[in-house]
Formats: C-alpha cells, sequence, structure tokens
C-alpha cells in the first residue's frame, strides 16, 4: 500500500441516525487502485461508511453526518461535501452496488443504458458500445448478448448482481463502493464476481464490505475494521 | 383455543367475501333481470338513425343518447382537472413536504374528502352565481361548472393513492437511481412513478366512478332533464345517472320505470368503458416508462 497512492481520505467523520451515533471519529485513508475491506461485526456503520464516500446519505430521513471526506479527482483532492461539488457528478464518479441485487423492472439493455440516460448522452450508437463494453467487464457480455431485450428481473441471482456492476461501471467511475455484494449469492456466483472484481482494480479503487474473512483474505489489499461503538443494530 | 380462534378468522373471512360478492351479484342480476329488455337502441337513440345521432347530424329526442353523452364529457373534463393537480399534490406530499406541512396539508385533505357532495354541489353552484353577478351574465349552472365542483370532489382520492403509492415504494428502489447519479427530479419521473404507477391507476378509476355516478353535486350545478347534446362548456347538458333518478321518482307507467333500469345498465357499461381506457392508458404508460408491459 505504502507505494500505492492515496485515492480517497476520510477525516474525522462522526455520522448519527436519529441521533443515535453510528460512526464515530472516523479517520481512514484508502489507496488508488487497491481493493479495500471494510470488515467488524455487524452494527459498527460499515453500510453507512460507504454511504458518507458517495454522499447518498443525504436521502435517508433521519440522518446526519460531520466531518470531511476527500477523494482525488484528475489528479487533486477535491472535498466532496464542498458546495461546488454536484452531487450527481459525484454519484458518477462514484458507484455504488448493493448487497441484494437492484436491477429495475425495464429489459438488460436499458438498464445498462440507465445511468448514460440519467447523464444525458442521446447517441444510440456511443450507448450502445459503452453497454456493451460494460458488460464484458462485468463478465456478463457472452451469457446475455443475446437476449438484450429480455427482462433483467429473469436473470439469476449472480447474473443480476454483475449487471448491477455493469451498470455501475458504464459511466466509467474512479471508484466503486460495494455493500456485502455476495452476500446473498450463492458460492459459485459470489467467486464470479470476486474474479471480476480483482481484473477491476487496474480501472477503480474499490471499497467493498465483507463478512467473510475468507474472501477478505483472497482479494482485499487492505483491511480496515470500523471499531464498534455501539451494542445493537441501529440501520 | 388458538387453533379455534384460526378457523372462525378464516371462516369469518370466508362468510364476508361471500356477501360482499354474494351482492353484487345480486345487484347486477336483479338489474339486468329488470333491465335487460329495455336495453335497445330506440332506448338510446330514440326514433332516430344511430348513425346520424353519433355523428351529431340529427338531435335525439326520446333517447338517452345525450345523457350518455353528457356524463361521459362531464367524466372526462372532471378527471382531465382533477388528475394533473391530484398527481402534482400527492408528487409534493410523498416527495418533497416536510413531516409538518405533510401534516397540515393531509388533515385539509381529510377535511375536503369528507365533504358531502351536497356541499360541493352548493359550492358549485354558489361559484356559478359568484360568476354571474360579478364577471358575465352568460354563466349560468353548466357542464364546466359541474366538472370544476366533481374535480374537487375526486381530488382527495386521486392526492392519496398517488402519495400512498409512492410512499410505499421500498428504501431500496428509491435509492437505486439516486446511487447512479440521478437527480431528484429523474428518480421521480423515470422510477418512483412508473413502480406505482398500478396504484395511481386505481385512484384514477375511483375517480372516475365517483364522477359517473355522481347526482347531487350535478343536480346543483346545471344537469337538466332535457338539454340534448351538450353544445359547450357553458351550456346546459343531460346525465345518465340523473336520468335515471328522475325517471324513478317520477315515472309515468312501467315502461319508463324499464327505461330507467336500462339506463343504469348503460351507465355501467360506460364506467367498465372508462375504466377499460384507464388501464389501457397504464399500460401504455407503464410500457413507455419502463420499456416493458
Amino acid at each position: 500500500m505504502e507505494n500505492k497512492a492515496i485515492k480517497i481520505t476520510a477525516d474525522s467523520l462522526y455520522f448519527y441516525y436519529q441521533r443515535q451515533p453510528v460512526l464515530e471519529n472516523i479517520s481512514t485513508q484508502f489507496a488508488e487502485h487497491c481493493i479495500t475491506a471494510i470488515v467488524g461485526p455487524s452494527g459498527t456503520g460499515k453500510s453507512t461508511f460507504l454511504t458518507t464516500l458517495n454522499r447518498l446519505w443525504e436521502s435517508i430521513p433521519g440522518a446526519k453526518m460531520e466531518g470531511k471526506v476527500e477523494i482525488r479527482f484528475e489528479g487533486q483532492f477535491r472535498d466532496i461535501y464542498h458546495k461546488s461539488f454536484c452531487v450527481n457528478r459525484l454519484r458518477r464518479l462514484v458507484g455504488m452496488v448493493f448487497q441484494i441485487p437492484n436491477p429495475l423492472p425495464m429489459s438488460i439493455f436499458k438498464n445498462i443504458a440507465f445511468p448514460l440516460k440519467l447523464a444525458g448522452y442521446k447517441d444510440k450508437q456511443v450507448i450502445a458500445e459503452k453497454a456493451e463494453q460494460a458488460l464484458k467487464r462485468a463478465y456478463l457480455w457472452e451469457e446475455v448478448k443475446d437476449r438484450l431485450e429480455q427482462d433483467a428481473l429473469a436473470l439469476s441471482g449472480g447474473q443480476q448482481q454483475r449487471l448491477c456492476i455493469a451498470r455501475s461501471l458504464v459511466l466509467e467511475p474512479e471508484v466503486l463502493l460495494l455493500d456485502e455484494p455476495t452476500s446473498s449469492l450463492d458460492a459459485k456466483a459470489g467467486q464470479v464476481i470476486e474474479e471480476l472484481l480483482l481484473g477491476l482494480k487496474e480501472r477503480c479503487t474499490i471499497v467493498m464490505v465483507s463478512h467473510y474473512m475468507d474472501q477478505v483474505r483472497r482479494i482485499a489489499d487492505t483491511v480496515i475494521e470500523l471499531p464498534a461503538i455501539r451494542k445493537q443494530k441501529q440501520l | 383455543m388458538n387453533r379455534i380462534t384460526e378457523c372462525l378468522i378464516v371462516a369469518a373471512s370466508w362468510f364476508c367475501g361471500i356477501v360482499l360478492a354474494g351482492s353484487i351479484f345480486c345487484i347486477l342480476g336483479y338489474l339486468f333481470f329488470k333491465g335487460a329488455a329495455a336495453v335497445s337502441l330506440s332506448l338510446i337513440f330514440g326514433k332516430t338513425n344511430p348513425i346520424d345521432a353519433i355523428l351529431l347530424r340529427k338531435q335525439v329526442f326520446n333517447g338517452i343518447f345525450p345523457a350518455i353523452a353528457g356524463t361521459f364529457s362531464l367524466v372526462v373534463l372532471s378527471v382531465a382537472l382533477a388528475v394533473p393537480a391530484g398527481l402534482a399534490s400527492g408528487i409534493y406530499l410523498a416527495e418533497y413536504a416536510s413531516d409538518r406541512i405533510k401534516k397540515i396539508l393531509s388533515l385539509f385533505f381529510d377535511i375536503l374528502a369528507g365533504i358531502p357532495s351536497i356541499v360541493i354541489g352548493l359550492f358549485g353552484f354558489s361559484l356559478a352565481v359568484f360568476l354571474h353577478k360579478n364577471y358575465s351574465d352568460r354563466i349560468y349552472p353548466c357542464l364546466l361548472i359541474s366538472g370544476i365542483s366533481l374535480a374537487f370532489l375526486v381530488l382527495p382520492y386521486i392526492i392519496r393513492t398517488t402519495q400512498v403509492a409512492l410512499e410505499s415504494l421500498p428504501k431500496e428502489t428509491r435509492l437505486t437511481a439516486l446511487a447512479l447519479g440521478a437527480t431528484k427530479l429523474q428518480n421521480i419521473f423515470y422510477v418512483l412513478i412508473p413502480q406505482s404507477l398500478s396504484g395511481i391507476v386505481s385512484g384514477v378509476i375511483l375517480a372516475v366512478g365517483r364522477c359517473a355516478e355522481d347526482t347531487a353535486v350535478i343536480m346543483l350545478t346545471g344537469v337538466v332533464a332535457s338539454a340534448g347534446i351538450p353544445k359547450s362548456l357553458f351550456s346546459h347538458y343531460e346525465a345518465l345517472p340523473f336520468y335515471i333518478f328522475y325517471i324513478s321518482s317520477q315515472y309515468a307507467d312501467t315502461q319508463e320505470l324499464l327505461n330507467g333500469y336500462g339506463a343504469s345498465i348503460i351507465l355501467l357499461f360506460l364506467c367498465a368503458f372508462l375504466f377499460l381506457i384507464a388501464f389501457a392508458i397504464q399500460k401504455r404508460l407503464c410500457y413507455q416508462m419502463l420499456y416493458r408491459a
């Protein structure tokens, strides 16, 4: 880790959910092009911590955060909570994949193209190319290339999760946040995703919450353990 | 003990279900038994040629075609007025309003939902009188006034169903598009509304039914026993529920009463037709918004 550049720094983060402290004085750094695993017993705010890196917690009622998060974009550290930083742009640069696969109820292709549509892409040729590229990076292209117009919800759980990863990759984010991406899948589907993440290291900085210590040993370059500050689970 | 309670609850639920289905069956059966014989082209068009009547080439005198046209235009007009306002208010309540504002506005909408329709009718009537006195003496109770009053009557249903449909979406669904860089407005229009469309349409269907059947409001705001096809938004009009009420309270002979039953059947079919249109629009919108049926 020492010889790799720092991509994200979080400085004295405090997080409250309905006035209950979830994170207390967390300061940590994430190296570029590494897989950093966040571990710890449940209820220590690991998932919450991920949402402070793409400001997604702001859409959750009752949540409150203090502290500073800086991410290096184009060689410069930027405070992602600064007024001048557009939150939609941030979320295009910092992708997120959830614990339970969440494809939208539309076709496979429309799912992949959805972030492009949100970002205002109009050219069908460009959209098709980017979608194909993202599906290839998520190891899904071979399985779905002949049925892109089919309903995404008809895919298996593992395929749905890879679709969600592809959907996050389509905008070529610099950071990818994953919240226990394999916990709802069987061992084999989980293994495919692990391999895929190892392959993605070259392009993105990956921050992953994981419960499985053997998974962490297999793929993580760095491990961060969040200290337990509460007795019971809040979020 | 627990098992007995459980059996009793199951039995009671079955009983209630059967009573409900049975009463619908009885009402419809009674209506068709009494009125089916009266339903004919001459009930609708009188002695006029149906094609001439539909193309508005000739007036219908002894039929209920003008009442059908009146009810149809009334429903379309009031739903068209109520749906945009209702949708917008529902979206505001579910997505933008703070808890405090939500509480206050919800109270107002509940009060509006609780107002008896005859009071809404009086409101419409007063509105017409006010406009007549202060703005133009050409304004009197008419199709437009009825449409506005009925829109107020059904607004709470549309607001509530929209709000509930949006609020009942799971948290994960709300965050999906936001995590992909969607703005709040994009999230609402591309994800939240398409996913709650069936709930929203059920509100619109309730509204259609209510507009088609309500008699109290229109009696005070412009319906008359005989006016022909409504000529403009500012003219008197006929309506099926009023025709049914009028016939049943002052029929001259059995045949006329049977005509009332016939008109009730036609009203049912008109509602069914409007529901079908609502469903078709839902299907179409769902397809366009989510790219699938």
